[in-house]
C-alpha cells in the first residue's frame, strides 16, 4: 500500500483532508507522477536536495534579517522541497471564487467611500464600518482610476476535513510573499529537473509583467514612459528582499520615503539630475505611515503631502489607501452578503463561520465553547494576538477573556478549522503537515488576473495549525496542473 | 539615477577604499614593529584613524596586538574594519537591484570573513600577517569583481569618484602625520627605515627605488606621494581620476551644478600639477596639505549637496 520507503512514517491525520492520499489510503491521481519520481530517490538524495535548496536561498541572499542586540542575523524562510499540487478543476473553482469575491470587495470599497448604499440598505451595519480604524475619512468622495481599489490581493484559503475551500482572510492592503511564489519555483527547477514539464505544471513567471502592465495603465499623465516606483520602508524591513526582487523583475525604481518629495501637489523623486515626476507608486508601506501630515505625524517612512497629491489625482497609489475597512475581520463576516448584494450571485468560496464578540449572545456561545474556537483580533495579522482554544491553558483563556470584555469590537471567534495536510520532507521521511494557500490576484482596467499558483504556507511543527512565518511556518512551491 | 542610490555607490566605494588603506597600513606597521628594538610607536596610525583621542593613543601606543584588535574588530571604533565593511554592505544592500550579483556576493563574503572567529584569533595570538593578508585579498577580490562586472555608467563613475577622493585624503593624511614630527625631531630626516615604512604602507617603495637611485630622502618621498602621476596612490593621480570620472557625468547632470564642481576639481588639479617640492616648501608643507584636504572636502560636500540631495 505504501508507495515507497519515504512513506513508512506517513500517518494520515484523522478528520483532516490529505492533499495526497484519499480516504482509502491510495495516492490521488494528480500526485502519482511526483510520488513515483520521489520513489526513485533515496532519503539521502532528498536530504541533499534539501541542503541544496538551503544553500541556494542563502547565497542568493533570499533572506530576512532578524535584528538582535544591534547585530543582524540572516535567516532563510524555511522551504519544504515537496511541491503542493492543485488540480485544474480545483484551480478553476478557486479562480472563479476569488474573482467573484474580489469584484464584490472592490464594489464595496467604492460604495463605502461614496454613497454608502450598502449601509443605507441595511446589509452591512454602520457601526462595523465606522468603528474600523482603517476606515479613512480622507478617502471619502475620492475617485480612484478605473474604480479599482484592490490592485493586488492575497486571499488566504484553507480546506476543511472534506476538502471544501474556505476563505480565511482577505488581504487587501499590502499582501506580501509573492516573491517566494516566484523564487520557490526557480528553486524547484533546480531540485527536480524536467519534472515540471512532465507533470504539466503551469508557469507563474508572468506575474511581474502583468503587475507592470497594470501599474503603467494607472498613470495620471498621458506620457509614453510614466515613472513607476516601488516605495519600500528600507533595508531594515523584513520583506526588503521581496521589494528588491519585484523592482528588479519589473524594472522600476525602488525608492524610500526620503527619496520622494511633494511640490505643488505633485510627487517627485530626487535624482542626480534634479527632480523627476512620479506617476505611479506601488507602495509597501502601510496607510498610517504614508503621509505624516495626514496620518501618523512621527512617520519618516512616508512623504509629506502625498495624500494631497493623491486626492488631486496627480499620482496613483497601489493598493488604494483605506482598503483596511474591507479586510477587517469584522467586515469579513459580511462579504458573502456583499456578493449577493452587489453581484446578485451566490458566493462560490465559503466564509468560515464567524462570531462577533460585540454581540452578547454570540459572546456567550463562544465563551461556552472556547475549546473549539479560535479567537482573533480584528486588526492584527501575521498570527499575532490569537488564542487557539484547543491548545490554550485555562489561565491563558481567562486572561484573554478579560481582554475581550474590555473591547469586544476588536475580537471575532471562529470554530477551529482543521486545515488540510500535505506531505513534507522532514527528518528524512515524508510526513503530513498542515497547509494553506495564498493565490495572488491582480486587478487592472482589463479585469482580474490570477497567475496559476500562489504561496502555500505550511506549519512545520507537528500538530500545529499556525502557518505564519513569524510563528515557525515555512513554504512550498505550489503547482497548478494544466 | 536616484540621488540616494548615487550616494550609496559613492559611500560604498569610499568605505572599501578606506578598509584597503587601513589594512595595508596595519600590515606594514606591524612588520616595522617587529623591526624596532626600542618600542614601536603606533601613534601616527592611531592619530589618522582614531579621531585624535589622546587618552586612547597613549593607552594603545606600544601594544601592537591591542591596536590590531582596535583597528580591525572593535565595534566602538567607528573606523574599525568591521564597522566600515558593515556600512559598505548596508549601502550595497540598499542598491542591490543596481549592482551585479557577483559584486554583492563578494561584499557579503568580505563581511562574513571579517566576522569569522579565525580572524579574531589570528590577530590575538596567531599570525597577524596571514590574517591581514586574508582580508586584503577580500578587498582585491572586490576590486577585481567590480572592474569586470560593473556596467560602465553613472553608478561606476560615482563609485570611482568616491574611491579616489578617499584615496587622496588618505595619502595626504599619511604625509601630514609622518612629516609632522620632523620639526621637533630633525634626525628623522635621515632615518631610512622611517621613510621606507611610509612608502611601503602605501605600496610605493618599489616605484621609489626605480625612480630615485640615490637612497631615501624626505623630499623625494614627498614628490612621489604628491606629484608622481605614475604612482597610483599619489595625490595627483587620485585627483586626475576624480576629474576623469566626474567628466563622465556631464551628460547626466544639471549644467550649472556640473560646472561648479568641475571648476573646483580643475582648480585643485592645477594647484597640485603646478606645484613643486620647492614651492610646497615655500608655502609650508602642513599648510599645503591642509589646503588640499579642504579642497577635497569641498568637492565631497558639493557632491553631497547637488547630486545626493542632502543639502
Amino acid at each position: 500500500m505504501y508507495e515507497s520507503q519515504h512513506f513508512e512514517k506517513y500517518n494520515l491525520i484523522n478528520g483532516v483532508w490529505d492533499e495526497m492520499y484519499n480516504e482509502n489510503h491510495t495516492v490521488r491521481d494528480h500526485y502519482q507522477k511526483v510520488i513515483s519520481y520521489l520513489g526513485q530517490e533515496s532519503a539521502d538524495d532528498l536530504s541533499k536536495k534539501e541542503e541544496l535548496a538551503k544553500r541556494l536561498f542563502m547565497s542568493q541572499g533570499i533572506t530576512f534579517t532578524v535584528y538582535n542586540s544591534g547585530e543582524g542575523i540572516e535567516k532563510i524562510f524555511p522551504f519544504d522541497i515537496i511541491p503542493r499540487i492543485i488540480t485544474a478543476a480545483e484551480w478553476d473553482f478557486v479562480e472563479r471564487g476569488i474573482k467573484q469575491r474580489l469584484t464584490a470587495l472592490n464594489h464595496f470599497l467604492k460604495d463605502i467611500y461614496h454613497n454608502q448604499f450598502i449601509i443605507k440598505d441595511g446589509v452591512v451595519p454602520i457601526d462595523i464600518v465606522y468603528s474600523c480604524p482603517h476606515f479613512l475619512r480622507e478617502m471619502y468622495q475620492l475617485n480612484v482610476p478605473y474604480d479599482v481599489y484592490v490592485h493586488i490581493a492575497g486571499i488566504d484559503l484553507i480546506r476543511d476535513y472534506d476538502g471544501t475551500f474556505y476563505v480565511l482572510e482577505d488581504n487587501l492592503r499590502t499582501p506580501s510573499g509573492v516573491s517566494y511564489m516566484l523564487e520557490n519555483r526557480e528553486i524547484t527547477k533546480r531540485l527536480f529537473p524536467d519534472l515540471l514539464p512532465q507533470c504539466g505544471v503551469r508557469s507563474v513567471t508572468e506575474y511581474p509583467s502583468i503587475l507592470y502592465k497594470n501599474l503603467m495603465s494607472l498613470s495620471p499623465r498621458q506620457v509614453g514612459n510614466p515613472t513607476i516606483v516601488l516605495l519600500s520602508p528600507g533595508i531594515y524591513n523584513s520583506a526588503y528582499f521581496e521589494h528588491t526582487t519585484l523592482a528588479r523583475l519589473m524594472g522600476v525604481e525602488l525608492v524610500e520615503g526620503r527619496d520622494l518629495v511633494v511640490n505643488d501637489h505633485r510627487v517627485y523623486m530626487k535624482t542626480t539630475t534634479g527632480l523627476q515626476q512620479v506617476d505611479v507608486i506601488y507602495r509597501r508601506v502601510d496607510d498610517e505611515y504614508l503621509d505624516p501630515l495626514v496620518f501618523n505625524p512621527n512617520s519618516v517612512l512616508g512623504v509629506a503631502g502625498l495624500m494631497g497629491a493623491y486626492r488631486k489625482g496627480n499620482v496613483a497609489i497601489v493598493n488604494a489607501i483605506g482598503n483596511g475597512v474591507a479586510d477587517d475581520k469584522a467586515t469579513y463576516i459580511y462579504v458573502p452578503d456583499m456578493i449577493r448584494y452587489y453581484l446578485n450571485e451566490e458566493p462560490l468560496l465559503k466564509n468560515v463561520p464567524t462570531h462577533r464578540l460585540s454581540n452578547p449572545d454570540e459572546r456567550e456561545h463562544v465563551f461556552k465553547n472556547i475549546d473549539k474556537m479560535v479567537v482573533k483580533k480584528t486588526n492584527e495579522s501575521g498570527g499575532y494576538g490569537m488564542l487557539m482554544g484547543h491548545a490554550a491553558s485555562q489561565e491563558e483563556i481567562e486572561k484573554y477573556k478579560l481582554e475581550i470584555l474590555k473591547d469586544p469590537r476588536n475580537f471575532i471567534a471562529q470554530p477551529t478549522i482543521s486545515l488540510s495536510a500535505a506531505p513534507c520532507f522532514i527528518q528524512g521521511a515524508l510526513q503530513p503537515r498542515r497547509i494553506d494557500l495564498r493565490p495572488y490576484a491582480l486587478c487592472g482596467p482589463d479585469g482580474i488576473e490570477i497567475v496559476p499558483g500562489g504561496l502555500t504556507r505550511v506549519a512545520l511543527t507537528e500538530g500545529s495549525l499556525v502557518v505564519n512565518s513569524s510563528q515557525g511556518g515555512g513554504s512550498k512551491d505550489t503547482w497548478v496542473l494544466s | 539615477m536616484l540621488s540616494r542610490v548615487a550616494a550609496s555607490f559613492y559611500w560604498l566605494s569610499r568605505y572599501i577604499e578606506r578598509s584597503d588603506g587601513i589594512l595595508r597600513m596595519l600590515k606594514i606597521n606591524y612588520a616595522s614593529s617587529q623591526d624596532t628594538a626600542d618600542g614601536f610607536s603606533w601613534e601616527p596610525v592611531l592619530r589618522i584613524f582614531s579621531g585624535r583621542d589622546e587618552e586612547l593613543i597613549t593607552r594603545l601606543n606600544n601594544d601592537s596586538r591591542a591596536v590590531l584588535k582596535y583597528m580591525v574588530l572593535d565595534r566602538d571604533n567607528p573606523n574599525s574594519i568591521l564597522n566600515i565593511i558593515t556600512l559598505a554592505r548596508e549601502n550595497a544592500r540598499s542598491v542591490q537591484e543596481h549592482i551585479p550579483k557577483d559584486l554583492w556576493q563578494c561584499l557579503n563574503e568580505y563581511y562574513h570573513t571579517v566576522k569569522d572567529p579565525k580572524i579574531a584569533a589570528g590577530l590575538r595570538k596567531d599570525d597577524p600577517f596571514g590574517t591581514l593578508d586574508v582580508l586584503i585579498k577580500q578587498v582585491m577580490l572586490y576590486y577585481g569583481t567590480a572592474e569586470i562586472t560593473m556596467e560602465r555608467g553613472q553608478a561606476r563613475s560615482f563609485m570611482n569618484i568616491g574611491k579616489y577622493l578617499e584615496r587622496a585624503i588618505q595619502s595626504i593624511d599619511i604625509l601630514d602625520v609622518k612629516f609632522g614630527p620632523l620639526n621637533s625631531n630633525p634626525d628623522l630626516l635621515t632615518d631610512i627605515t622611517y621613510w621606507k615604512h611610509l612608502l611601503m604602507s602605501i605600496g610605493g617603495y618599489e616605484l621609489y627605488q626605480k625612480t630615485y637611485r640615490d637612497g631615501l630622502e624626505a623630499e623625494n618621498v614627498l614628490e612621489q606621494v604628491i606629484l608622481n602621476n605614475d604612482f597610483p596612490r599619489s595625490a595627483i593621480y587620485s585627483v586626475n581620476n576624480i576629474q576623469r570620472y566626474f567628466d563622465r557625468l556631464k551628460n547626466n547632470s544639471n549644467v550649472t551644478t556640473y560646472r561648479e564642481i568641475s571648476f573646483h576639481i580643475g582648480k585643485l588639479q592645477s594647484n597640485i600639477k603646478y606645484s613643486s617640492v620647492k614651492s610646497i616648501g615655500q608655502v609650508g608643507l602642513h599648510q599645503f596639505l591642509t589646503g588640499l584636504k579642504d579642497d577635497l572636502y569641498k568637492i565631497g560636500n558639493s557632491l553631497n549637496e547637488y547630486y545626493f540631495a542632502n543639502s
